[in-house]
């Protein structure tokens, strides 16, 4: 199986800017032990530069959001080291990664996971709150022009609509300026129009404000506006596509399943 | 249905279990308040049965027309011993020593109650048995004599005849037959007999006749054959009647205890169902958040062919079992308190006798079992109704579960506006009445009336200002930072549940704060009503008079042997001395009039000599003394009245030594005032003479040990002086009210600990509900201190919330209360009980921060990458 893969792995964002963001080494995780033993993630080595906005891509289950776990330290890996710039934060305490998760990533969810009880101008600084530090107001200015939320930001999520929310949502990620931004399935709780917004949104905190996305997404429309997918499957990376169009990353999904199509159901049932 | 009743209880039990607890409080609390009645009940009938000793039968008559044969009913068939029931009173003293004492006859060994512990029982004249502890007092032993007074009767009087007996044994109550009396000495019948008929002036005959069955006798003949003698029956309702023992005991017992112990029980129950209020609250909260959770298992139900009926009975269902479960547990934790009191109250040695184990009738099992089962699906009553209310569409819904929490209805805010207006009107009109028209009765009548309105009001209106008022104090704390913002944000997500959890708090600090205010006011207002009308301590003055009527000087040394007891701080002289009032006259018919203007006898008036500044400082109300300087005569309102005379007018009072002219100055305080500067009346009548000392007592004086102390200085000095300790009345005073606050504070706890389960209960329901919100915060940077503070924070903000409002109200309803009750003794002085008022805010602080440590531990186990996780 180690020889099938689709497009070659090409280190480009080494290429690129020099400045890696985020690197993983040997990465593995395991769950379970002896024969109940699930190897969600099989000694991934990947690489993400700054300043650009990957997809992570696969089939459901093929390890796609554990890898996203473990970058951002939100769980702990089995074996291998995750690097955060120089950070390894692989081996990090929960003070440390608590901070680390804080001040230097951010986070969008699916669901947007705001906080009903406040305002969106509130949701927006919290991360800046929890760390006791100082609203940057001229950032803040920045973010809040550039996601189109002027005229949101004493409403709360309840009365706004779920593109919205999102886009709070990124604000929220990015107020902190963090070295680097995950977003997991940023789009499916979206309607397409919505989604098509929050993803040039993102796009553009990549391209105007410099910002890293590292974004988890089955949908091939919304990994054509990264610049680069990096697709996964059986919890290991089986290539990926620089510059992607939707037609492209769909070739690439497809040729990854008519490939991998015998052990398509195990890596299914494998995944985490 | 109800398999899947169980399965979603057994899910949820950790959150029964802690709701369950509150139920568990309540119905123990009344199991023990039923069993503590039935003890009181029980000691009083042992008591009463004891005095019949080993008698298997008693017989009665009326007053009208007594037994006046008893031999007779001794020679029936099968009785073994008769003895008359009665007691005579007499009062026996040694050396200084006296106390009053009842007296019973001997008896056959089966019918006398007492046994004796040294020495034998009296058996002739000039005999006597004494309680131990009475011999003790009078310092008295076995072959000793007693002086025994008792009455003769004379043609219209009584006249005291003295006897000296000698003590031939002490005795002891093992049953507690005569502790109501204060124990009872022994004589022998013969005499007994005697002293009975000379104190009636004939012999009254006996209303009462033990009677001890020889053994083998059939009771049930004796019975009818002592009933054929006395021409009497077997029914206690008779003139004359012959019954079993017990039935004599139990009847006279609920005659004796037949207010005392139903008062008793009514008391304590209230307070019971006080807490079962608090422990509803806790369960209603319990159940709305229970069914907010499972409402897409609801919807599921309803979408596989659940009707809306059986989803609200499901949810019933579980409430009666928690109920059920819970009141068994709390029946039983009632039994177990009630006997571990009993068994400290025997370890502690109680003088009154009690029963070795609690008295489990059916009332105590079934009654608090059904209450409490009641409560708890009444408490779930309105849950259900919210269960019913969930959509089958819910189960297709992605969103997050649906709120039990409507908008509190249009009907709700009037109702509870309308109570409150008009309870705190009543509340206002009673303290108004109280003090204003000195109408307690009808002060206090409408005070409790509006007090209840007013509350119940308060705690319906709750969730209308509850909220808001947590929303300021949210303010107030989240200013110091980001955690405290997030808590106070928290606490106003759900603002029925923050509202119902403060409220049960509410209610139990509202009533400690009012009852601890009332009797801080109580106790002030009544210790300066008895510093008005008796502002010394303790009042020495002499008794024995000279022929002239003059009274006999206290010693010098008696004086320095007061000033010289423990506990005495400084005496005051006071000197009475008659004298002249030459401007005056008293005219025949009683007038007194201006010499000369009529003719009639000189008129002398008792002037009292003090020295200002001593008095002043022995003096509980120095103000007594405000207008007496040398010069002037302070004079009562009564005297200035009779004599004519206002302030600032003059009246020349002639003494043996010269005369002079005083300004009258008019006491309002003592309608009988005549005092005078010492000075000035030494200078009319030479050195008065000291028959009164005013004695001022340290403040950390015991008054009670401290009086005595000062009687036995006097009694030694063997001068004829009366003490009167008024500092013991003010203290009892202040044990009384002290005593009382304590058992209600007691109570009360209990409804405040229920509460305070309750706050605990609704944050770790909260945690459970915001599982995914934890694990945002955690995931975008909240460290773990910092949710276990934002936890804190909210236990702190909804306990502190409560409490404070709870002691505000309080505070309101104890104003109000004492207004109406002591208004009429003269003027209120609302206080402020501010240790308790501390200790309760400190405990409800202290217990939300507790309360928060669980919840607290629940949320931190959520880990971050929870918040990734599409529901």
């Amino acid at each position: 199986m180690d020889t099938t893969v689709f497009v070659p792995v090409t280190d480009t964002d080494t290429l690129a800017n020099g400045q890696l963001a985020v690197r993983a080494r040997g990465l593995t995780k395991t769950y379970g032990s002896g024969e109940a033993q699930v190897r969600a993630l099989d000694g991934v080595d990947v690489d993400f530069a700054e300043g650009r906005f990957t997809a992570i891509m696969g089939p459901s289950g093929s390890g796609k959001s554990t890898l996203m776990h473990l970058l951002a330290g939100l769980d702990s890996a089995t074996a291998g080291q995750a690097f955060l710039g120089t950070t390894e934060i692989t081996g990090l305490g929960d003070k440390a990664l608590t901070r680390l998760r804080r001040d230097r990533v951010g986070f969008v969810f699916q669901q947007f996971n705001l906080l009903p009880m406040f305002t969106a101008r509130d949701n927006i600084t919290l991360p800046l709150q929890l760390a006791g530090a100082k609203v940057d107001t001229e950032w803040l200015d920045t973010l809040v022009r550039t996601l189109g939320l002027e005229q949101r930001l004493e409403h709360r999520p309840s009365e706004l609509s779920g593109g919205q929310q999102q886009r709070v949502a990124i604000a929220r990620a990015l107020i902190a300026q963090p070295d680097v931004v995950f977003a997991d399935e940023p789009t499916g709780n979206l309607d397409s129009r919505s989604g098509a917004e929050v993803l040039s949104f993102l796009r553009r905190s990549v391209r105007e404000l410099g910002r890293t996305i590292i974004m988890v997404t089955h949908d091939p429309t919304a990994a054509a506006y990264a610049d680069r997918v990096v697709l996964i499957a059986d919890g290991r990376i089986a290539g990926e596509i620089s510059d992607p169009t939707p037609e492209a990353v769909l070739a690439g999904l497809d040729a990854l399943r008519s490939l991998e199509g015998p052990v398509a159901d195990d890596g299914t049932q494998a995944g985490a | 249905m109800l398999q899947i009743t169980l399965a979603q209880m057994r899910r949820s039990s950790g959150r029964l279990a802690a709701a369950g607890i509150a139920i568990v409080i309540g119905t123990a609390f009344v199991a023990a308040t039923l069993l503590a009645s039935g003890v009181i009940t029980r000691t009083a009938y042992d008591s009463i049965a004891a005095r019949y000793a080993d008698a298997d039968l008693v017989v009665g008559a009326t007053w009208e027309d007594p037994i006046t044969d008893v031999t007779a009913l001794g020679d029936v068939d099968g009785v073994a011993a008769v003895a008359p029931m009665g007691a005579l009173d007499i009062e026996l003293a040694a050396g200084s020593r006296s106390v009053y004492q009842s007296a019973i006859a001997t008896a056959d060994e089966r019918l006398m109650p007492l046994q004796t512990t040294a020495g034998s029982m009296p058996a002739h004249e000039g005999e006597i048995a004494l309680p131990a502890d009475v011999a003790d007092r009078l310092g008295l032993e076995v072959g000793e004599q007693v002086d025994l007074t008792r009455y003769q009767s004379t043609d219209d009087d009584w006249q005291q005849v003295t006897e000296q007996p000698t003590v031939v044994g002490l005795l002891d109550d093992p049953y507690g037959a005569y502790s109501r009396t204060g124990g009872a000495a022994v004589i022998d019948a013969d005499t007994f007999a005697t002293w009975v008929a000379e104190d009636m002036g004939a012999d009254p005959g006996a209303t009462e006749v033990a009677v001890a069955l020889a053994p083998g006798a059939a009771e049930r003949a004796v019975q009818a054959a002592l009933a054929q003698v006395v021409g009497g029956t077997t029914d206690l309702a008779d003139a004359r009647w012959v019954v079993p023992i017990d039935e004599r005991a139990a009847h006279v017992a609920a005659s004796l205890t037949g207010g005392e112990d139903l008062m008793f029980l009514i008391f304590v129950l209230t307070f019971a169902s006080i807490a079962l209020v608090v422990a509803g609250l806790v369960i209603a909260n319990t159940f709305q958040v229970l069914v907010a959770q499972r409402a897409r298992t609801l919807a599921l139900l309803r979408c596989v062919g659940a009707n809306k009926a059986q989803v609200g009975r499901s949810v019933l269902t579980e409430a009666a079992i928690l109920g059920a479960i819970s009141s068994a547990g709390g029946v039983l934790l009632g039994m177990l308190l009630g006997q571990v009191a009993l068994w400290v109250a025997h370890a502690m040695d109680v003088s009154v006798p009690l029963p070795d184990a609690i008295a489990v009738t059916w009332q105590v099992v079934v009654i608090p079992f059904v209450v409490g089962t009641l409560v708890t699906v009444g408490a779930a009553l309105v849950p259900a109704r919210v269960a019913t209310r969930v959509a089958p569409l819910a189960a297709l819904r992605p969103t997050d579960a649906p709120s039990a929490s409507r908008r509190a209805g249009r009907v709700r805010l009037v109702l509870s506006l309308l109570a409150a207006v008009v309870g705190f009107g009543l509340l206002a009109v009673g303290a108004v009445l109280g003090t204003v028209a000195q109408d307690p009765t009808f002060g206090l009548l409408a005070g409790i009336a509006g007090g209840a309105i007013s509350f119940v009001g308060v705690a319906v209106g709750a969730v209308f200002w509850l909220p808001r008022v947590a929303a300021l104090a949210g303010r107030l704390v989240g200013a110091s930072g980001a955690t405290a913002r997030l808590a106070s944000a928290n606490t106003l997500r759900n603002p029925r549940r923050t509202a119902a959890t403060s409220t049960a708090l509410l209610i139990g600090v509202t009533l400690v704060a009012m009852m601890s205010t009332g009797a801080a006011s109580a106790r002030t207002s009544l210790t300066e009503a008895l510093d008005e009308q008796f502002p010394v301590d303790v009042l020495v003055s002499s008794t024995t008079y000279d022929d002239d009527g003059t009274a006999v000087p206290l010693s010098d040394e008696l004086r320095a042997g007061i000033v010289g007891t423990d506990g005495v701080a400084a005496i005051s002289a006071v000197a009475k001395v008659g004298l002249e009032t030459p401007d005056l006259v008293q005219t025949e018919d009683g007038q007194l009039e201006t010499a000369g203007a009529a003719s009639g006898e000189p008129w002398t008036i008792e002037v009292s000599g003090v020295d200002p500044q001593a008095a002043r400082a022995v003096l509980r109300n120095p103000d007594v003394f405000d207008g007496l300087a040398p010069g002037t005569i302070l004079l009562g309102t009564s005297f200035a009245g009779q004599m004519s005379l206002e302030e600032g007018d003059s009246l020349v009072l002639r003494g043996p030594d010269g005369s002079a002219s005083f300004t009258v100055a008019v006491s309002e305080t003592d309608p009988y005032a005549t005092f005078v500067a010492w000075d000035d009346l030494a200078s009319l009548a030479g050195e008065p003479p000291v028959t009164e000392v005013y004695v001022g007592l340290t403040d950390s004086a015991d008054a009670a040990s401290v009086v005595a102390a000062v009687q036995d200085v006097v009694s030694d000095s063997g001068a004829s002086a009366q003490v009167l300790g008024i500092a013991v009345e003010r203290a009892e005073y202040d044990r009384v009210i002290d005593t009382m606050l304590a058992i209600v504070l007691g109570l009360l706890a209990v409804a405040v600990v229920i509460a305070l389960i309750g706050v605990a209960n609704t944050l770790s329901l909260s945690v459970i509900e915001r599982r995914k919100e934890s694990a945002t915060l955690r995931a975008i940077g909240l460290s773990k201190a910092q949710l276990r503070g934002m936890l804190a924070i909210e236990g702190l903000l909804i306990a502190g919330v409560g409490a404070l409002l709870g002691i505000a109200l309080g505070l309101a309803y104890g104003w109000a209360g004492s207004a109406a009750a002591l208004g009429v003794m003269g003027d209120v002085t609302l206080s402020v009980p501010w240790r308790d008022v501390t200790l309760v805010l400190a405990i409800a602080l202290v217990a939300g921060l507790v309360a928060s440590v669980a919840p607290a531990r629940t949320a931190l186990k959520a880990s971050p990458v929870e918040a990734l996780a599409a529901e």
